[in-house]
């Protein structure tokens, strides 16, 4: 790391700057989850009749993309390891089988969805639907977005290339997991 | 990348995968506080569990943890200060007649009986409102249907809890709604002018205007079981 420039390797806080940004763009998604979700919670308080459509909702479906999101979590974090090991191909292998939950994730909400649609629960069915799409739907592109920026991410640290990085977008990934581990309760389970 | 620190990843990825199936299965005791418990509490342990390890927060600098304990405050005061006005449907000086309507109107269309018949699901809502035009030819109450709690939520903001005309929104009305418990009320009005009352609106009956139409969301059936329960209040 000693050739890096500056940006990189300078930090007046102790933290890394890259990983210090990664940081701060979790703490402005946090305002803008946080926000979305406690938005949800408010109406749903407010709003029993709520219940009749949470009801639809698909536990299993949810439970499963749980699984797959928590799987691909674990991956990361091995191939965080793998890269502190000076190990570019273990950890770009370790960040495929993270790209994979994150199609198999997507993948199975275009089913969910497509089978919700055409049973008539639209965006515009009621309150419940609204938030339902709108917070899944940020999540999924938060998945999809982090799965491109892997691509990346994986192609350099197979050539043995900015290995650090492969910890920076772990730490976005797990928190789009986190995410998910609070959407999942409040969409699929408290009914 | 400096200090690395590697807990028992698969340990966790376990705990992480016992924990979910607790979640899933706590539904199915069917006691209400257990499903909260097992749905949120478990959420938050699950989601330390993978910031703390996962995302290594345990061995971050304490810098980092100030900036999303920021965050999260700012989350929770946001919570804290728009809950009142949003959550509740009513307040000293005021009510949210549309969201308490939401309520009672409950899920237009019962999606449920949708999904069920698999048929035709955008027309359902609107389907019985189209023939009010038939007299009333006093349906029976839907099944279900609740007209004290219809009442109650919907009507009470301005007849009043036991129909006096002295709801809390009554004192800026003008006129004021009429004292459904006076008998001489109901030997002044028909079942039918009622009825229409309710599902048209106040002006529809030559009143003030400030009488609602409800027929959105009151079918026939309803508005006939509505008027009965104004006749309770008699006296
Ligand atoms: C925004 C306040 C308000 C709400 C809410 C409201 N009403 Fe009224 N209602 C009035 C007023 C004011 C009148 C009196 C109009 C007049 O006399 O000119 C009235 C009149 C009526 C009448 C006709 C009484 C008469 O004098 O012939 C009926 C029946 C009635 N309301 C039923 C209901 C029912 C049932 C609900 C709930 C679904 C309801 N109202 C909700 C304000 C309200």
């Amino acid at each position: 790391m000693s050739s890096k420039p500056i940006a990189t390797s300078r930090s007046a806080t102790g933290v890394p700057t890259g990983r210090l940004a990664v940081w701060w763009v979790l703490a402005s998604e946090v305002v803008i989850f946080g926000g979305l979700l406690a938005s949800y919670v408010i109406h749903r308080m407010g709003h029993p009749e709520w219940h009749a459509a949470a009801a639809v909702t698909n536990t299993w479906i949810g439970a499963f993309n749980t699984f797959v999101l928590l799987s691909s979590s674990f991956t990361a974090v091995l191939a965080h390891q793998a890269a502190e090991h000076g190990d570019g191909k273990g950890a770009a292998r370790y960040l495929m089988f993270t790209i994979l939950g994150a199609l198999i994730f997507v993948c199975v909400k275009a089913f969910e969805w497509t089978t919700e649609i055409s049973h008539g629960y639209t965006i515009t069915s009621n309150g419940f639907w609204q938030f339902y799409y709108t917070a899944a739907g940020l999540h999924a592109l938060h998945v999809i977005a982090g799965a491109i920026i892997m691509g990346f991410v994986a192609r350099d640290a197979a050539k043995g290339r900015e290995l650090h990085r492969v910890e920076l977008i772990g730490i976005y990934w797990h928190f789009v997991d986190v995410v998910w581990i609070f959407l999942f309760p409040l969409l699929y389970i408290a009914k | 990348m400096a200090d690395s620190h590697h807990p028992n990843y698969k340990k966790i990825y376990f705990t992480l995968l016992a924990l979910l199936v607790v979640s899933v299965a706590g539904p199915f005791l069917g006691i209400g506080w257990v499903t909260l418990l097992t749905a949120f509490g478990i959420a938050l342990v699950k989601a330390d569990l993978v910031v703390q390890n996962f995302m290594h927060l345990k061995w971050e600098k304490r810098i980092v943890k100030y900036i999303l304990g920021a965050s999260v405050a700012l989350m929770v005061l946001f919570y804290g200060a728009v809950a009142p006005d949003v959550q509740k449907h009513e307040g000293r000086n005021w009510t949210n007649d549309a969201a308490a309507a939401a309520v009672a109107r409950g899920i237009p269309g019962s999606h449920a009986e949708v999904a069920h018949e698999e048929a035709a699901p955008a027309a359902a809502p609107e389907g019985h409102a189209a023939d009010s035009a038939a007299p009333p030819a006093a349906p029976a109450a839907p099944a279900g249907f609740d007209a004290a709690g219809a009442y109650a939520t919907t009507c009470a903001t301005c007849h009043g809890p036991a129909g006096g005309g002295d709801g809390p929104a009554a004192a800026a009305l003008n006129p004021k709604p009429a004292n459904f418990s006076d008998p001489a009320f109901w030997s002044s009005r028909s079942e039918a002018e009622l009825h229409k009352a309710i599902r048209e609106g106040g002006a529809s009956v030559g009143r003030s205007a400030t009488m609602p139409a409800w027929g959105s969301i009151y079918d026939d059936a309803k508005a006939t079981a509505l008027v009965a329960h104004l006749r309770t209040f008699r006296k």
